[in-house]
């Protein structure tokens, strides 16, 4: 027993002293004592001379090599009018059609290729807009398709609102701007 | 163990006493339970502190915090010092977790010693001091951060930077500091992406996380969206989409080389959404006929994610990688979903109005940001990812293209309020919104990056 009393006591201070080691992390802030740590002074102190170090650099921007995609140039011009939408649709309205039959007209005249935009208005997100304009160009060259024009003569590209005809935040733009817009395309 | 003395009994003669001896086996018998009970006592405390020991002695806890917790911010000893002190405040500041005591109740000067006593009264719970010095043009600044309770030193480390670099600098102890008090890393150190426009060009630039100091990239578009971080170890690149030559690709900018790589561009609407850790793109392309979700392998491979004959478009990962959430307009209008990364088990969780976008998860991968159209104009909303809890974070002008910062504190975003279009900060109750791009400059598309 009394060899035993020393041991417990030397076991009872290390598990002390190990305690005093560790700090508890607390719950949301309460009172100063609830905050006390058991840290004891001093066995903390984090010596300077062998603190951590942290260099700050910045290198200057190097000039941007870009990636150019290998598309051919194209001349362009722009002859028939636009044809408009809906809000958030893309189904061809009635009177989009007579320009339509008008444009394969055309193309099966001078054998052009077709580029066929897709706009919206600005009210939705960019992202969103770009889908709806590319369905909106899709739409077109389907029923430019089931017209007799080939496929292969048509291009599309949506350009959402990224482009748009007028600024304003009125009805009246918003509808100027959810639009099909036709350009055509001769080889350079 | 000395017996006791009975009375009468002689000394020299210590004739143990039957009682005396009853008492001595008693107070044995007591001392071993108590070494016994002191011996479990602290044997348990200290396997049951272990669970609770954190290297940080955590003052707040960010996921619940109830109050905001006094600190002192002292100039650091030294030429500037005043400066940088003025950009760490700035930065805890605006977290909104911290009370800045004001300089004129300070009773310690800077280039004095630590004392607890001095800082007691005014009720702070910690203390930042220092000292720089300026060596040609470069910056060496010491920063310790005490423990007004304890009297203890937190945080002592040097920090070294050319001159031209101070706000960056500040932004480091700052963030050590916020890293001492709520155990996460915040926002400070980080980058902010952002498109700006100028004369039709559209570039990217990166900023500080406060949208100080933009540096351009070099690209001068016609069309440009959403900058992307690349969430690869160690790799600094951003993922953007553009429109070159009548047609929409996916581009990666290497940050460190400034080489563009062309990713994919197929004919077709071709927008990125996200990169995952391993490198691979989550974008939506029409390629396929009608806009749709598709996975880039770091091979070239692609594979299907959606496919239905709607709108699929918005896609990001959850910060697990385990789901996406997207926008579609599968049910008659544009709304968020999620879905398994193999493409299953798709949920709507946007149920309030008829037209819900550009929804970004939070760190946690608990809510997604979104934006919805809600009384005429877009606004941002988050929602917990079963659906519930919708907040409304925005009110004026127009709101669009939240991204949180890496803690999930912050959440960054696009607002045209002020006429053009800018990038725009708030904390994540949409307290404290202020613009943080360029005066006068059209910009959008931010993303703070996250490392």
């Amino acid at each position: 027993m009394k060899k035993l009393i020393p041991l417990l006591a030397i076991i009872a201070a290390l598990m002390l002293a190990g305690c005093s080691q560790k700090k508890i992390s607390g719950p949301a802030p309460g009172s100063q004592s609830e905050m006390a740590g058991e840290a004891a002074k001093g066995t903390e102190e984090k010596d300077l001379a062998g603190a951590k170090e942290e260099s700050l650099k910045e290198t200057e921007l190097a000039k941007l090599e870009k990636a150019e995609p290998d598309r051919p140039e194209m001349a362009e011009t722009e002859k028939l009018s636009d044809i408009f939408f809906d809000f958030d649709s893309y189904e061809l309205r009635e009177d989009a059609k007579p320009v339509l039959g008008q444009l394969s007209k055309e193309l099966s005249r001078n054998g052009e290729a077709l580029l066929i935009e897709g706009h919206a208005d600005e009210r939705g997100t960019n992202e969103y807009n770009l889908a709806l304009g590319d369905r909106r160009a899709a739409s077109v060259k389907k029923h430019l398709a089931g017209l007799g024009v080939a496929a292969g003569s048509l291009e599309t590209v949506s350009y959402g609102e990224e482009k748009p005809m007028c600024n304003d935040q009125t009805e009246d733009c918003w509808a100027k701007n959810r639009r099909a817009h036709f350009v055509f395309q001769r080889a350079k | 163990m000395r017996g006791f003395l009975l009375r009468g009994e002689k000394t020299g003669q210590s004739k143990p006493c039957p009682y005396n001896q009853k008492r001595k086996k008693y107070h044995d018998k007591y001392l071993k339970l108590l070494m016994y009970f002191l011996f479990i006592l602290f044997t348990l405390t200290g396997i049951f502190s272990f669970p609770f020991v954190s290297d940080a002695k955590l003052y707040i806890d960010i996921t619940n915090p109830e109050r905001r917790i006094p600190i002192a911010i002292s100039p650091l000893a030294g030429p500037l010092g005043r400066e940088i002190a003025q950009v760490v405040s700035a930065d805890l500041n605006y977290t909104g977790f911290f009370i800045l005591l004001k300089e004129e109740g300070f009773t310690e000067l800077p280039h004095q010693d630590f004392n607890r006593e001095n800082w007691l009264p005014a009720g702070v719970l910690c203390v930042l001091k220092g000292t720089v010095s300026l060596i040609g043009d470069e910056l060496e600044a010491e920063a310790r951060l005490f423990d007004v309770e304890t009297g203890d030193n937190l945080l002592g480390k040097k920090y070294k930077a050319p001159k031209n670099l101070l706000r960056s600098l500040a932004h480091s102890i700052a963030d050590d500091v916020y890293k001492e008090i709520t155990g996460v890393h915040g926002v400070f150190r980080t980058q902010l992406a952002f498109i700006t426009e100028a004369g039709g060009a559209k570039d990217i630039n990166l900023a500080d996380w406060d949208g100080e100091r933009p540096r351009p990239v070099g690209l001068a578009e016609k069309m440009l969206l959403g900058p992307r971080w690349s969430r690869e170890k160690g790799a600094r690149a951003l993922v953007y989409s553009a429109e070159r030559k009548r047609r929409w690709g996916i581009y990666k900018l290497d940050l460190d080389t400034m080489k563009e790589r062309l990713l994919f561009m197929r004919p077709g609407t071709n927008l990125a959404g996200d990169m995952s850790e391993n490198g691979e793109i989550l974008f939506s392309s029409s390629f396929g006929g009608n806009p749709d979700i598709y996975l880039l392998g770091q091979a070239g491979g692609i594979k299907k994610i959606t496919n239905s004959g709607t709108i699929e478009v918005s896609p990001s990962f959850s910060p697990d990688g385990g789901r996406i959430v997207f926008v579609s307009n599968r049910g008659g209008s544009p709304q968020i979903y999620i879905m398994d990364s193999n493409g299953y088990n798709i949920s709507r969780i946007s149920f309030s109005g008829g037209y819900n976008t550009s929804p970004s998860w939070s760190p946690d991968g608990e809510r997604v940001a979104f934006v919805g159209r809600y009384q005429g104009r877009n606004q941002i909303f988050t929602v917990r990812t079963d659906g519930s809890e919708l907040l409304l974070l925005t009110s004026m002008g127009n709101n669009e293209e939240p991204a949180f910062s890496r803690d999930g504190k912050l959440i960054v975003f696009t607002s045209d309020r002020d006429g053009k279009k800018a990038v725009y900060m708030m904390r994540g109750n949409g307290e404290g919104q202020r613009r943080i791009s360029p005066a006068g400059v059209k910009s959008y598309g931010p993303r703070w990056s996250t490392n």
